[in-house]
């Protein structure tokens, strides 16, 4: 991911001065120990909201360690940055019955920088220490305290924070003045038990006697499984500037006045603007245009510091680097059309995240900036960090989701397009010439769209002989020697790939007696069922919608003849669809395969039709049509 | 030793071509200003292999000399002037330049003196200059050892010119900065200029799989001390149109066929003193550190090793069992950090063993401490980790990052490693396996190489017993073995995994069909014995139907579906750390009524000097079959001309193994 427009915020928080609890191992209930690798013997996280712009956390929490799986909980790290200092650190290691071993010194503690891969420079910093316990089980505990300069958002709660992880007890309060305003959200079922104490107001979320969840694939999440808690205030100070979240509309109207005068450009630029669109006679045209000047001129490079995490670089300074993030570019490209006499809206996004819910407005829901063009008949959306998108194809990580338009009249929901099934495709058609000695010629064509055109891309971009490389490496017919292979984007305004491999393969024909058999399908084989879950808790997901399309023939050598062919199979199920057609014309062998498979959540308790689709799936992939030779 | 000799050819074969260089041609001499563009130098493309490439190092010029401050003492200057052309997107990241700067503990560090960088486009037939603007500059305090400076230059573009021109001064003049010839861009022009006063000599290195040239080997006038005359000795190294350097799967890192020079401090001979040899030979290196407080002291510090002592050993005699407690003893009271180093943290394995944790030098010099308490002869051995690159062979300290320990029982050499506790006396870890490590006598100052060629076989058995029933479902059982490094491998894997049912659901991954009970898994602890797993399985979906024909491939789910090796080119030795063997066999008691017409036919297929085979072979024995297959890579270095043996060796697998048995059904 390099994209960002702000830290989702993990932080996790407590209250101090607790009596000193018994770590026994022995003590934790049976059921706690069941498919877990830690068990959360306690976590108290206090949250105090001193003010518009202050806040302080107290933290504490042990962990017991019950093996080595459970390994990477075994240490404390703690991110802050400039508006967040961490002191009163304090860390202890506990045996299995619960003995200390040792106190942990401050010295113990390493402190580094925190900066994500996609950015040259942030301001997040760590505090990280690493228990160590030469047996297991073990415990730890650790505690401290969190100062805020700023506040952006509350930190969050979950009792669980995984698959494998049991909870004992875990608490989370939130304390603020009676007259400062803040929302929250919580897990179904979850009470809060709110007390009022003089002029405080406390907020209390508990959870206690959590079971573990067994890792489960291709799962969605935890949220359905554990307690959580999300809040964020209503009005917030952070570096300066001020604003209010109670709704989307107003979370907008703060980006947008944070971003005023951001939208000015140099007379040069203007000129050239002017230059560039002055043949161009619709405005879809001028988009074109100026899109292409954006990728071919700019570049992605990150830098996040304070409120410059969420205001755009001004596009006067882009211009004159020709370099910015993804709120630089987009609000760049926002006034490059601007100047072209065309209005467009920032939007902001969660690339790779949920949709924002949209009753629930807070900070962290998004990581990303894009840009909305809205037209008289269909609106464009740009992605301005990437220099070969096609025009208005965001991809697949930014598509069909809720997201938040800035415009002058405040925040807007609104929806990203969504790319189907049918839209996402690969169509392939494969002429295999065998060969008597059961070798083979074997030329490919295939036709990538959307989010498979995505998958593809960096095809082009490789040079030869890593190339070549790849393209042995990947082929799922064994290559004896590549003779061509050719990636092309047809047109440049559309995200569709073509691409040609043409090559010999090593023997496909295996032997068995004196039959020779032939796995019809040389080229797009499901070669694996997911595991089956007994009593599944999490939902789970296709990773995205697609369809595939292949057609195969084979024209047989003389004096072969096929003594046995599948018959055509046709699996249906609400996960897709999948059809395989097997004939013989003339001395070839011709196969055709269609797969389509829908996005959507799905419950735990489908998994197990998820599983025999697959494994229909799986078994049709693998017929083998049975030649003899006929002399 | 293959590598190394072939690796030390090459090196002379550099040294050698670049002294005849040097007597017959005039050395190179290339000079380039900073912002001095040459219109040509927009023109220039990729071409050949690299036809395709992203962007082009037109010149990286490194220069290395010292300077004098009566305060500091010496310190080294390193300067370095690098331009590039972009010729795609790809590239740009080329443009975001990084840095680092490393401080010790006390005062000593690196500070950037000098930066500067800028961009060049042509607009309209004219060059534009985009300098690095103040507010593109960062600097990230990674931690209290190193700070990293960064720099992004602006107005980047699909044909822009970059350069960087910067200067550091540092204090550590022990091993001053090396130099790489090579990229995975291509390269028009490299060079590396050093200049070394009289007061010092330096060792270097060179190595990798391309030729540097040595054009310049002189002595100069050269003014350090204020009032002193004085000389340097000035070499230049260089290498033009290298091509970009690709990468290759099974190598033990890149860097080692990376072109490079590497120096490290031999001696100093200062005016008016005795010359002070550092580490001009190997009894000089060992004495080094037999006498560092961090290496030979730590080892003779015996007031932890005398007080738990007795209480290991309780009086055993035997020295292998005695060598055994001990390392277990170190096992069970230290955790590694995963962190290599050949000096330890502490000065006493004392507080060591109060932190519980360690790097491989605490440990394993723990180790050799509490052995010397026991009068048991073990000596260090340094290493230089497959990750952290070949070592050059001859006496420097510094390409080392690791120690372990070794000790001879009898006739058998035993390596010693305590940072994992499955890893059996005897064996060393994979990162270990670098083919030799130096073996040091911290009391006579005496050392030698010694091969870690593992002597363990590594070996993995599969053993199927079952029945197929006219379901054309496969019953009975399944037992596993492994030993060597496919011990340590599963051992390591079952300890990560939570419980054994987990471990079982991993096990069935990737096993379409497969249904297994009873697993049951033994010598888990016994290191030293044969690690057994046992199950009871049932196997659906692996026999098809056809007709009256029912078949399946008998290797099930050990067959090698790919082959290892696919790809038409291999320039380096694939290496694969330890030479391994995997044997399949079968029995398959089938109904009655099927009938198998013909068997294929088994073979056996040798790799030259039997350095690899491959075999498999089929019986019946009325309605029983039985299949063997193994493979048996029985070396761990091969060289490149043997690569396209073995890639046919493997093809033979993947081709044979994919053979299938057909019944007959009686109508």
């Amino acid at each position: 991911m390099k994209y960002y427009l702000s830290l989702v915020l993990t932080i996790v928080s407590i209250n101090t001065a607790l009596a000193q609890i018994d770590y026994d191992v022995a003590k934790i209930p049976e059921n706690l120990k069941k498919d877990a690798v830690v068990v959360i013997r306690n976590e108290e996280s206090f949250f105090d909201v001193k003010g518009l712009g202050e806040a302080k956390m107290d933290y504490k929490v042990a962990i017991t360690i019950l093996n080595k799986a459970g390994e990477e909980y075994g240490e404390m790290a703690e991110v802050y940055d400039k508006f967040s200092s961490i002191y009163n650190i304090r860390a202890t290691l506990y045996d299995a019955a619960g003995k200390k071993v040792k106190d942990y010194k401050s010295s113990d503690i390493k402190d580094q920088s925190l900066i994500s891969d996609f950015s040259i420079f942030e301001d997040n910093r760590l505090k990280l220490l690493k228990f160590v316990s030469i047996t297991y089980p073990y415990t730890i505990e650790y505690s401290y305290s969190q100062d805020y300069k700023g506040l952006l958002s509350f930190p969050s709660w979950h009792d669980i924070k995984g698959f494998g992880v049991s909870v004992e007890k875990s608490a989370h309060t939130i304390q603020k003045a009676k007259n400062y305003k803040m929302r929250y959200i919580t897990s179904s079922n979850l009470q809060t038990d709110s007390v009022i104490n003089g002029e405080k107001v406390q907020y209390k979320w508990k959870s206690a006697n959590v079971a573990a969840v067994a890792e489960e694939p291709l799962s969605t999440g935890i949220d359905n499984i554990s307690a959580w808690v999300k809040a964020s205030p209503n009005q917030f100070e952070y570096d300066g500037s001020t604003g209010n979240f109670d709704n989307w509309k107003n979370f907008g109207s703060w980006l947008f006045t944070l971003n005023q005068g951001g939208n000015k450009l140099p007379e040069a630029t203007k000129l050239m603007v002017q230059n560039l669109i002055k043949d161009a006679k619709t405005p879809k045209e001028k988009i074109r245009i100026l899109y292409n000047h954006l990728q071919q001129n700019t570049r992605y490079v990150s830098v996040q510091l304070g409120i410059g995490g969420f205001r755009p670089i001004l596009a006067e300074k882009v211009a004159q680097v020709n370099y910015g993030d993804c709120k630089a570019l987009s609000n760049y490209m926002k006034a490059l059309l601007n100047e072209a006499g065309i209005a467009s809206n920032l939007i902001v996004i969660g690339n790779d995240m949920p949709s924002l819910n949209p009753n629930y407005s807070s900070m962290g829901q998004a990581n990303h900036m894009i840009l909305c063009v809205p037209l008289a008949k269909d609106t464009t959306f740009l992605e301005c960090t990437s220099q070969y998108k096609p025009m208005g194809f965001i991809g697949y990580s930014n598509s069909d989701r809720n997201v938040l338009m800035v415009t002058e009249d405040g925040g807007k929901i609104v929806h990203t397009p969504a790319y189907n099934a049918k839209e996402n495709y690969q169509i392939r058609r494969t002429k295999i010439t065998l060969a008597e000695d059961g070798t083979a010629s074997s030329e490919i064509k295939s036709t990538y769209g959307n989010a498979q055109f995505e998958e593809n891309f960096s095809m082009t971009l490789m040079e030869p002989v890593d190339l070549r490389k790849k393209i042995i490496e990947d082929s799922p017919i064994p290559v004896a020697e590549l003779i061509s292979y050719k990636y092309a984007q047809p047109d440049k305004t559309l995200p569709v790939l073509t691409e040609e491999i043409n090559f010999k393969t090593n023997p496909l024909l295996t032997k068995g007696g004196d039959k020779l058999f032939l796995v019809v399908n040389q080229v797009n084989r499901r070669e694996s069922v997911p595991l089956k879950v007994e009593g599944r808790k999490t939902y789970f997901a296709v990773p995205f919608s697609y369809n595939d399309d292949d057609e195969i023939n084979y024209i047989l050598p003389k004096g072969y003849n096929v003594e046995f062919i599948p018959k055509d199979i046709v699996i249906n199920s609400e996960f897709g669809s999948y059809t395989a057609k097997f004939s013989i014309k003339d001395n070839m062998i011709v196969y055709s395969r269609i797969q389509t498979m829908n996005n959507k959540k799905y419950p735990p308790e489908k998994y197990g039709e998820y599983v025999d689709f697959y494994k229909k799936i799986y078994q049709a992939d693998k017929q083998k049509a049975v030649l003899a030779k006929t002399l | 030793m293959q590598k190394n000799a072939l690796k030390f050819l090459t090196l002379m074969l550099c040294i050698g071509v670049s002294t005849a260089y040097a007597q017959t041609a005039q050395p190179i001499k290339r000079e380039f200003k900073f912002g001095k563009i040459a219109p040509t130098e927009f023109e220039v493309k990729a071409s050949g292999q690299d036809s395709s490439a992203s962007a082009i190092k037109l010149f990286d010029v490194g220069n290395c000399y010292f300077e004098y401050n009566s305060t500091g003492g010496f310190i080294y200057v390193f300067e370095r002037h690098i331009r590039y052309k972009i010729l795609n997107k790809n590239a740009y990241d080329l443009a975001n330049y990084h840095v680092e700067l490393y401080r010790s503990s006390n005062s000593a560090k690196e500070d950037l003196s000098f930066m500067d960088a800028a961009t060049y486009n042509m607009v309209d037939g004219k060059m534009v200059t985009s300098k690095l603007n103040k507010d593109a500059k960062f600097t990230e305090e990674f931690n209290k050892n190193f700070v990293i400076k960064k720099f992004a230059l602006p107005n980047v573009k699909e044909g822009s010119i970059i350069e960087f021109k910067y200067k550091i001064r540092s204090d550590f003049t022990f091993t001053l900065r090396g130099w790489e010839f090579q990229s995975n861009i291509p390269t028009l022009w490299s060079e590396y200029n050093v200049r070394i006063p009289d007061y010092f000599v330096y060792k270097n290195n060179m190595s990798g799989y391309y030729q540097i040239e040595h054009p310049v080997h002189e002595t100069v006038t050269a003014s350090y001390i204020p009032g002193l005359s004085s000389n340097a000795v000035y070499d230049k190294y260089c290498a033009a149109n290298v091509p970009a350097l690709k990468e290759e799967p099974y190598v033990t890192t890149m860097a080692d066929y990376t072109p490079k020079i590497e120096f490290e401090l031999r001696g100093t001979q200062f005016p008016g003193e005795l010359y002070k040899d550092f580490n001009g030979s190997w009894p000089k290196i060992i004495q080094g550190l037999a006498e560092d407080e961090n290496f030979g002291g730590f080892i003779n510090k015996n007031s932890y090793s005398k007080s738990v002592l007795p209480g290991i050993l309780k009086g055993e005699k035997d020295t292998l069992a005695a060598v055994k407690l001990i390392v277990n003893y170190v096992k069970n009271n230290l955790k590694w950090n995963k962190e290599y180093s050949k000096y330890a943290n502490e000065t006493n394995p004392k507080s060591i063993f109060e932190k519980k944790t360690g790097s491989s030098a605490d440990i394993n010099l723990a180790l050799l401490s509490l052995l010397k308490e026991a009068k048991i002869d073990a000596y260090p051995v340094l290493i230089s980790t497959r990750e952290n690159g070949e070592h050059p062979g001859y006496p420097v300290v510094s390409a080392f990052n690791n120690v372990i320990g070794v000790t001879q029982i009898g006739n058998n050499l035993y390596f010693l490693d305590a940072t994992d506790k499955d890893l059996p006396a005897g064996m060393l870890d994979y990162e270990n396996l670098s083919h030799q490590g130096f073996y040091m006598d911290l009391k006579s100052f005496n050392g030698k190489w010694l091969s870690t060629e593992p002597s363990v076989s590594s070996e993995k058995i599969f053993v199927y017993n079952m029945t197929l029933d006219k379901d054309r479902k496969l019953t009975g059982k399944i037992n596993q073995y492994s030993k060597g490094y496919s011990a340590l491998n599963l051992r390591n894997k079952y300890r990560k995994t939570n419980n054994e049912t987990e471990f079982v659901k991993n096990l069935k991954k990737d096993k379409t069909g497969l249904e297994v009970s009873n697993y049951k898994i033994d010598n888990l602890d016994n290191l030293d014995e044969l690690l057994t797993e046992t199950m009871d399985a049932v196997i659906e979906d692996n026999v098809e139907e056809a007709g009256n024909l029912v078949y399946f491939t008998p290797l099930l789910f050990e067959r090698t579906k790919e082959n290892l090796f696919k790809l038409e080119q291999r320039k380096f030795p694939v290496d694969f750390a330890y030479p391994f063997k995997e044997s399949y066999r079968i029995t398959v008691n089938f109904p009655d009524d099927y009938e198998i017409d013909k068997l294929p036919k088994g073979g056996i297929y040798k790799l030259p000097e039997n350095n690899g085979t491959f075999s498999i072979n089929y019986v019946t024995e009325g309605k029983t079959l039985m299949v063997k297959s193994t493979i048996n890579v029985s070396k761990s270095l091969y060289t490149p001309e043997e690569y396209f043996d073995l890639k046919e060796l493997f093809k033979a697998v993947v081709e044979k193994q994919a053979e299938q048995i057909v019944f007959k059904k009686k109508v």
